[in-house]
């Protein structure tokens, strides 16, 4: 199979890149569709074959968790040779996402700066960076979110809104809008009656999830707040490109500046995994605090472990000691009901759900699996109404 | 080559202990150089493709004529010639450790070490 090829909508705020910049941004794109497609596969074959009969010989019984899967995987050469080259295409898809913007790093600033604005940018030179985000570079993209090279830099904005575009694969449309725009269109479906007026984005990154929020919820107020800076900077140059008035913030979502009981709805979008057992609570309790009575929270991420086969959540898991995401094992562990509850979320049941993906312009590997973000189909949904 | 005073370098490898997945890491670090080699072949490729595109949309020429252009004697040996010398650049570190088995003079390196510290 093949992964339906459409590339990324060139907005205003991404860098030129020349002939072979982008070429081998595709190579990478092309790399990636290979791991999945082709060699993918062969884990499982494998780990039937050759893994679980030598830990059934060893232990009388078949393999029941993670670090069991791993303890004869990680001695498998085809696991071996796909995780090196996974890791591989990750390295090469920052370094071909960066290469066009190390070139242009200050043209993309000025561009940037000068880009004629809609919303608003307010940022906070002192806000502490959280160390779940310093002690590693979350997802391998050298320098993080936050790093800043230059006087008002975009750099890490718009190396991520690039890289996001070949992670997935183009799986989540042209403007990478897939979780926001699934969630927004199950939100009318479910909920017809639900119009939001105040709307929050946690953990916005470059907006791109924020921005389906601004199209589909007419009218509504739309805030989003990062604590990265370079990202902000280009998720408004982005917006306004667009003519999406969204007003951004720099800020940690443990703990922001709105008032209580200030929004009819607050989203976030694979935030929850890229932050600690401490902040994911600090996290939900701000949601409960800046709701409105009635109010919805809801957390795009990807579908807990739990009922999972030992192997799939081995796979599946891959990312947590491979690829910087420190985080990513525990938060697909969490018992989420109590979590809800223990913020204050304890008048409904929270939500926990699977939503079709809005984009269906693409064939999809239909699995969960390392390095195919948006392969699933559809977005696991947690979140509550206050 | 020294950058300018306005180039800037970006921080290019994640903060984070880069794991390492066959039981010597040079495999890995190999199969890295070998992908890294495979993509600027790739965009070789796809520059080639651009190339016959534009010659063809241009009205120079397609890339049919190139499929069915007849090499000459001479043009074969000035490839070949080409090929020789990708080969001893690709087989280098073979050929040379084979050169130092054939050399009957070769002393240990450690006592050339040895020698060169302790002559005087």
């Amino acid at each position: 199979m093949s992964i339906a090829y459409k590339e990324q909508h060139v907005h205003d705020a991404l860098p030129e890149t020349s002939h072979d910049e982008l070429a081998r941004q595709h190579f990478v794109r092309s790399f990636k569709e290979h791991l999945v497609t082709a060699l993918h596969p062969g884990l499982k074959t494998a780990y039937e074959k050759r893994a679980k009969p030598r830990f059934v010989a060893e232990h009388q019984r078949e393999p029941q968790s993670i670090q069991e899967v791993g303890q004869v995987m990680k001695q498998d050469s085809h696991y071996q040779a796909w995780s090196s080259l996974l890791r591989t295409s990750q390295e090469m898809m920052w370094s071909a996402a960066q290469i066009p913007v190390e070139r242009a790093i200050a043209d993309l600033a000025a561009q940037a700066a000068a880009t004629p604005k809609i919303g608003s940018l307010r940022l906070d030179p002192d806000l502490q960076i959280p160390s779940y985000h310093t002690a590693v570079d979350i997802h391998c993209q050298p320098g993080g979110y936050h790093t800043e090279y230059i006087d008002n830099d975009v750099a890490q904005g718009a190396i991520y809104d690039r890289a996001v575009y070949i992670y997935a694969m183009g799986q989540m449309g042209v403007n990478n809008a897939d979780m926001g725009d699934s969630t927004v269109a199950w939100l009318k479906q479910e909920h017809p009656d639900f119009k939001p007026t105040r709307i929050l984005d946690m953990g916005c990154a470059v907006g791109h999830s924020t921005l389906p929020y601004a199209s589909g919820f007419e009218g509504a107020e739309v805030h989003a707040i990062d604590v990265a800076a370079p990202m902000l900077r280009h998720a408004h140059a982005r917006a306004s490109s667009m003519g999406l008035p969204v007003h951004f913030s720099q800020q940690n979502a443990e703990s922001t500046d709105f008032e209580d009981n200030s929004f009819d709805l607050v989203v976030s979008h694979i935030l929850l995994h890229e932050t600690s057992s401490a902040a994911i609570k600090n996290v939900i309790r701000e949601c409960h605090r800046v709701l409105k009575p009635g109010g919805m929270m809801l957390h795009v991420e990807t579908p807990p472990y739990e009922g999972m086969e030992p192997f799939d959540t081995f796979i599946f898991d891959w990312d947590s000691e491979n690829n910087n995401e420190p985080f990513w094992r525990k938060s697909h562990l969490l018992d989420l009901e109590a979590l809800a509850r223990d913020a204050g979320f304890q008048s409904h049941t929270p939500i926990q759900i699977m939503v079709p993906s809005a984009f269906q312009e693409t064939q999809r590997s239909n699995t969960f699996q390392g390095g195919d973000f948006g392969g699933g189909g559809v977005w696991f949904v947690y979140g509550c109404q206050k | 080559m020294s950058e300018g005073p306005d180039e800037v370098t970006l921080q290019r490898k994640a903060k984070g202990k880069r794991p390492f997945y066959f039981s010597d890491p040079d495999v890995d670090r190999l199969l890295s150089m070998v992908m890294a080699l495979t993509g600027e072949l790739s965009v070789t490729r796809d520059r080639l493709d651009t190339l016959e595109r534009v010659a063809r949309a241009k009205g120079l020429f397609s890339a049919s004529d190139i499929e069915t252009y007849q090499l000459t004697d001479s043009d074969m040996e000035e490839r070949a010639a080409r090929h020789r010398a990708i080969f001893k650049e690709v087989t280098r570190i073979i050929v040379g450790e084979l050169e130092d088995l054939e050399d009957r003079d070769e002393q240990d390196y450690r006592a050339v070490v040895d020698q060169v510290e302790n002559d005087g």
